[in-house]
């Protein structure tokens, strides 16, 4: 009996030393953004790339060698465009917001507009303080949204030298830093620690896979439509489009938002507005209509009252950054409670 | 005789020594010496004594021996309880544990001691195969025992990186299933058997 309480007891501490270990690393990341971005995004782009070691180790290449050609394909895929890319958008955005003063005044002009139809027609004067005070809340928006974007591509420079870092540390020893985790894990806990984590961590895989490839794909088809209509600030509407993308239900809707305004302040009530109108129809619907029920319902199981309710919560508590990881945390809880629910109802099920 | 004896006798004696160098006896001595042993090398040496594992090549071993998990218990620690959840499959490295069986009858809480396994034992195959896996009995360590444990995440890591050590272990898993299968079924046969004849026999009384 003794022996059982100082087992107990000892198994206490492993507990809270454990515990504490996790929550000293992850208050450390949460306050230091600077690290902790580029750490998350290498840590996607290993989850994403990966799968691919085991690949290269069966055609006979050593794990040193496999981590070097990722590398060098990486470089390739990513670095070039980059490059080549990150001016444009740049240049697109400081052009977009000196433009900004003009889709206003079209937007009031319009808006006083249709106040005088309604006027006339129903006798009913709408107050022109709503729309000022919309154009004051869209001003600041986009104002910070395209200020802060060349903000964000310089620290993507910071990034490009820090996320390859972390991402070939973590394809080279991510398998040792989860067994040293485990081994601190404590008995009690283990099986189901590790069989979690585990199930947790293939799953924000695949979702982050999934959306990435959904993303990509709407970003090109919104992109290459617009080069073929020839519109202004092509690179930048399909940059925020696939960015957008990746918020669930809403996401669509805001990335189509900036293009259908900027349609109308530049071209008005033309077929080439008509055109940029159908093409987000088109994209949209090849998305929501193909790519999405392939690539990512399956991965994630959740109602779809639940994935609203939880960009709802996610954007409450984190913005658009809440938004966006709201889906996944969703899904662990989901992973979490039915764990739970298991180990309670165990008895009932037998 | 000792090699050593063997050799001081030859000097005392002023025997010529041999002139070779006996290399499986100094072999010997090396792999005997308690420094070289690393402890890293010695898993795959106790997984080569495991029976059911006897079809793995050296480096097959080697290869396992990477996913397995060294866990230590302290005595009387539950290493799982019955209708537990399980992912895991545990060989005993040393040391010993306990299985027990809750019949579940009756409030009282009637833990039947069931059977005590050993050094080179194993248990909780079933929970590497099976979705939702259940204990069946309750383990806990008598002593401090370590355990090495694999489990479902690992078997999933080696189908993907060495498709081979995850055929053979999933082989030598099934292997053990089928032999506890084969002697259920024997053990059903002859409980039926045993039914039939206290039937008839009663039939045969009434009769």
């Amino acid at each position: 009996m003794e022996a059982k309480a100082s087992s107990s007891k000892k198994e206490w501490l492993r507990l809270i030393f454990f515990f504490s270990i996790i929550l000293i690393f992850g208050g450390a990341l949460l306050s230091l953004p600077r690290a902790a971005i580029p750490l998350t995004i290498a840590y996607v782009i290993y989850l994403i790339v990966s799968p691919a070691l085991p690949t290269l180790a069966k055609l006979g290449l050593s794990k040193g060698f496999s981590i070097a050609l990722l590398f060098v394909a990486l470089l390739f895929f990513f670095i070039y465009p980059i490059v080549k890319v990150v001016p444009t958008i740049t240049r697109e955005a400081k052009e977009f917001k000196d433009n900004i003063p003009r889709i206003e005044r079209y937007v009031e002009t319009q808006y006083s507009k249709s106040r005088a139809v309604i006027k006339d027609k129903t006798g009913y004067e709408i107050p022109s303080k709503y729309v000022s005070e919309v154009i004051e809340v869209a001003r600041k928006g986009t104002a910070n949204f395209l200020l802060n974007l060349p903000q964000v591509l310089a620290s993507f420079l910071e990034w490009i030298l820090l996320v390859p870092l972390f991402l070939f540390f973590l394809l080279k020893d991510a398998t040792s830093f989860k067994r040293s985790i485990l081994r601190l894990t404590p008995n009690s806990i283990f099986e189901r620690f590790y069989y979690l984590s585990h199930k947790f961590n293939s799953q924000l895989g695949d979702y982050i896979f999934a959306k990435f490839v959904e993303a990509s794909i709407v970003g090109i088809i919104i992109t290459s439509g617009l080069l073929i209509l020839d519109i202004k600030f092509s690179l930048l509407l399909g940059l925020v489009a696939g960015m957008t993308n990746v918020i669930p239900y809403v996401g669509p809707v805001l990335g189509t938002i900036p293009a259908i305004v900027l349609g109308f302040a530049e071209y008005g009530t033309t077929p080439t507005t008509g055109a940029i109108v159908l093409l987000y129809l088109i994209a949209n619907t090849i998305d929501i209509g193909i790519v999405f029920p392939i690539l990512v319902s399956k991965i994630v199981d959740l109602h779809p009252v639940v994935v609203v309710m939880s960009v709802i919560l996610g954007s409450q508590y984190l913005g658009i950054l809440g938004m966006v990881v709201s889906i996944p945390l969703a899904a662990a809880v989901k992973l979490i409670i039915i764990e739970i629910y298991n180990e309670v109802y165990s008895d009932r099920n037998r | 005789m000792s090699y050593e004896n063997e050799i001081s006798e030859k000097l005392e004696k002023k025997e010529a020594l041999p002139e070779k160098l006996d290399i499986s006896m100094l072999k010997y001595f090396w792999q005997a010496n308690p420094l070289s042993s690393v402890k890293g090398g010695n898993i795959p040496k106790f997984l080569r004594k495991i029976g059911v594992l006897k079809n793995f090549s050296d480096n097959e071993l080697r290869l396992l021996s990477q996913s397995l998990h060294l866990r230590s218990f302290e005595n009387k620690e539950v290493i799982f309880r019955q209708h537990d959840l399980g992912v895991g499959f545990y060989f005993i490295y040393s040391g010993n544990v306990d299985v027990t069986v809750d019949s579940g009858k009756g409030a009282e809480e009637s833990e039947n001691y069931l059977l005590s396994l050993d050094k080179y034992d194993y248990f909780g195959e079933l929970a590497l195969l099976q979705d939702n896996s259940a204990r069946n009995a309750t383990v806990v360590a008598r002593g401090n025992t370590e355990l090495l444990g694999i489990f479902k995440p690992d078997i999933e890591s080696l189908i993907l990186n060495h498709p081979i050590v995850a055929a053979k272990l999933l082989q030598s898993v099934s292997l053990i299933i089928a032999n506890r299968l084969f002697s259920v079924t024997r053990e059903v046969r002859a409980l039926k058997y045993k039914l039939t004849q206290r039937k008839m026999g009663k039939d045969g009384s009434k009769g």
